[in-house]
């Protein structure tokens, strides 16, 4: 006859086993997540076929509430969408990164971006670039400011920008900015000189 | 048999008395008035508390009827389900609890609601600005209101024209005369169902046949009493935007007309258009603005600030209206759509976010400006390009106050909503924490600190406007 405090030890210890087991299935499945969420966040690699380009990015910079300008070496497209949308795919990415000088939210990136006339761009965004947009009336001049001016620098001939987000219009980035109007170009960069 | 006989005399009696009484005294009344309608409801007594039916009150806004689930009442409006419990102190509105300030009542199958209950209740279900005169029990949702002006004429027949921004019904039941026989008559004229409301106590005009206009609210109802030492005849006219006072002519008399002190020197004394300040504490109901942590949100701020400023600047003898007055949602649009419609003299917009430390100015940045277009109307997107320079001015007013005071101050130029749709001198004021310690967001003495600097700086600027310095 086995005693009954041994049956008890027993089960106590297969029971603290079975808990272990479904804590540990637990956090293997949500590590996991959160891999492949940051593995989507990442911005797409650059575009095979463009070739490496010295470019000037205006980054905005929090902690200093300054716009800074910085050089990096990109793959540039020739064909002048794509060389836009990498262009400012090129500042979000610099926002992504950790530690970042201006956070923005997982899966900010550029959708998509298309003249509607020579000197005339819209700019569409991913749902997550206003929906997860720190709220705050700089922090939304900022990220304007930057991605206007680094465009203007490194694509000629844009006197206007609009921005749409995950396809349609919204009235601002994350209760500040407008996001209805179109900016021109060279009104976006006189308040940009402000910051620097 | 006989107790019951004495008890049901004596009920009998009671119920008269109960009868005379209450024919005696007026029915106490709500006043709810919205841009399609107004309409009036009972205010009941209900243990030294004041109730509405919920009915009453929400039906002609659209709500359903409440139906009785269970132990609770449920009603919808506006896609938000309303949920009451008989003897609770506490409503649950889309899924939040509001408090009360009493306990819900049925009777007869009619939902009773306190009426202290009535501005929280109405702020969260509609997606507008509810305004809530509560000693006079007059409800004005959306922005709707009725304005006049007073323009008095002195002469043989003295007159007194209202000309009102909406057409205004007073007909003989709404004309009250009294005091005939003593030395002052006094007109009251009565507007029970028009929005009218005015920051006009009262306005003296000498010693005449109309020597005085006061405005009052009460019981539901606008009230303008005119004072004077004759009877003063009552036209209509406009379509219902004018109503003009008039002595009566003079009868002809072999004796001379009374000596009077000298009236004032002008013939005629015209109230000029109101000159009033529009705060917007922005962001409010799901829209919570920045985040700091905690509870601390920007929507909370802006209005705490909001509430602070008005106080200051009617201290200061400028008359305020604030965009929203609860945690309610309203579009940027909509924000600029009530400021335009009621041509105000200054916009003030209040934020609060990081980074940075102090307080931050902001005038208005037209991102694409156009050239207005030709007539009555101006580009939605630049509407503020013909206002731009006196929102500059306003801003760097504000700025030095604010500097005077001794806090950090950033003047920077933004193109910001509604900033840009406003077709009148408008600024934003964002407070930031100092040293990054979101408390000093909620510091009593900060707020008060920054309120009168705005203050003064918009007092300032209205004195230039009106030609003062």
């Amino acid at each position: 006859m086995i005693p009954r405090h041994f049956q008890i030890t027993v089960a106590l210890v297969l029971l603290a086993i079975l808990i272990s087991g479904v804590i540990i299935i637990h956090m293997t499945h949500k590590e996991e997540a959160l891999t492949l969420q940051a593995a989507e966040a990442v911005p797409v690699a650059p575009i095979v076929g463009g070739r490496q380009e010295h470019i000037q990015l205006l980054l905005a910079y929090d902690e200093d509430q300054a716009l800074r300008w910085r050089s990096a070496d990109v793959f540039l497209p020739v064909d002048r969408n794509l060389r836009a949308r990498e262009t400012l795919r090129s500042v979000l990415a610099q926002y992504l990164q950790m530690p970042s000088p201006h956070p923005l939210a997982k899966g900010t990136d550029i959708k998509d971006v298309y003249f509607i006339s020579d000197d005339t761009m819209i700019v569409d965004t991913t749902a997550a670039f206003a929906d997860g947009h720190p709220s705050g009336i700089l922090l939304e001049e900022l990220t304007l400011a930057s991605l206007i001016e680094t465009l203007t620098a490194n694509v000629p001939g844009i006197a206007k920008v609009k921005f749409l987000v995950d396809g349609k219009e919204r009235e601002t980035l994350a209760g500040h900015a407008d996001l209805m109007s179109f900016y021109q170009t060279a009104v976006v960069h006189e308040l940009a000189k402000e910051f620097e | 048999m006989r107790w019951s006989r004495t008890g049901v005399g004596l009920a009998v009696v009671a119920l008269c008395f109960a009868l005379a009484v209450s024919g005696t005294a007026p029915e106490q009344q709500l006043t709810v008035y919205t841009s399609q309608t107004s309409y009036s409801l009972p205010a009941l007594d209900r243990g030294g508390k004041s109730y509405v039916s919920v009915t009453d009150l929400l039906l002609p806004l659209g709500a359903t009827k409440p139906i009785l689930k269970g132990k609770e009442w449920k009603f919808a409006l506006n896609k938000a389900e309303v949920r009451l419990t008989k003897g609770k102190e506490k409503a649950t509105i889309g899924g939040k609890q509001v408090e009360l300030g009493g306990k819900l009542l049925v009777e007869n199958g009619r939902v009773m609601l306190p009426m202290v209950a009535v501005l929280p209740v109405l702020g969260r279900l509609l997606n507008t600005t509810v305004d809530y005169h509560q000693p006079a029990r007059r409800l004005f949702v959306g922005n709707t209101f009725t304005r006049f002006t007073a323009d008095f004429k002195n002469g043989e027949q003295p007159s007194l024209v209202l000309s009102f921004s909406q057409p205004v019904t007073v007909n003989e039941d709404h004309v009250e005369k009294r005091g005939i026989l003593t030395h002052t008559d006094t007109t009251t004229l009565i507007f029970a169902k028009d929005p009218v409301v005015s920051d006009l106590k009262t306005q003296q005009y000498g010693d005449g046949a109309i020597q005085s206009l006061s405005f009052s609210e009460e019981n539901g109802a606008a009230l303008l009493t005119v004072t004077g030492n004759k009877q003063l005849q009552v036209v209509c006219s406009d379509d219902g935007n004018t109503i003009t006072l008039q002595a009566q002519a003079p009868e002809v008399s072999a004796v001379p007309p009374p000596v009077r002190p000298s009236v004032p020197s002008t013939e005629t004394q015209k109230r000029p258009l109101e000159f009033f300040v529009m705060i917007d504490p922005s962001h409010g109901g799901t829209d919570k603005g920045a985040s700091f942590g905690g509870k601390l949100v920007e929507k909370d701020i802006t209005l705490r600030l909001a509430r602070e400023l008005r106080k200051e600047l009617e201290e200061r003898g400028i008359a305020v209206r604030l965009l929203r007055e609860s945690d309610v949602d309203l579009s940027l649009d909509r924000r600029a759509e009530i400021t335009n419609e009621q041509r105000v003299g200054i916009y003030v917009a209040l934020h609060a976010g990081r980074p940075g430390k102090g307080v931050r100015v902001y005038a208005p940045l037209l991102t694409d400006p156009q050239q207005p277009l030709a007539g009555r109307f101006l580009p939605w997107e630049s509407a503020q390009s013909g206002a731009i320079s006196r929102s500059q001015t306003v801003a760097r007013a504000v700025s030095d106050e604010l500097r005077k005071k001794g806090l950090t101050v950033t003047s920077l130029s933004m193109p910001l909503r509604p900033l840009n749709n406003i077709a009148a001198p408008a600024i934003a004021v964002e407070l930031t924490p100092d040293e990054d310690d979101p408390q000093s967001l909620e510091s009593q003495k900060r707020h008060n600190n920054v309120a009168t600097a705005i203050a003064l700086g918009i007092v300032q600027v209205r004195n230039q406007m009106e030609g003062r310095l």
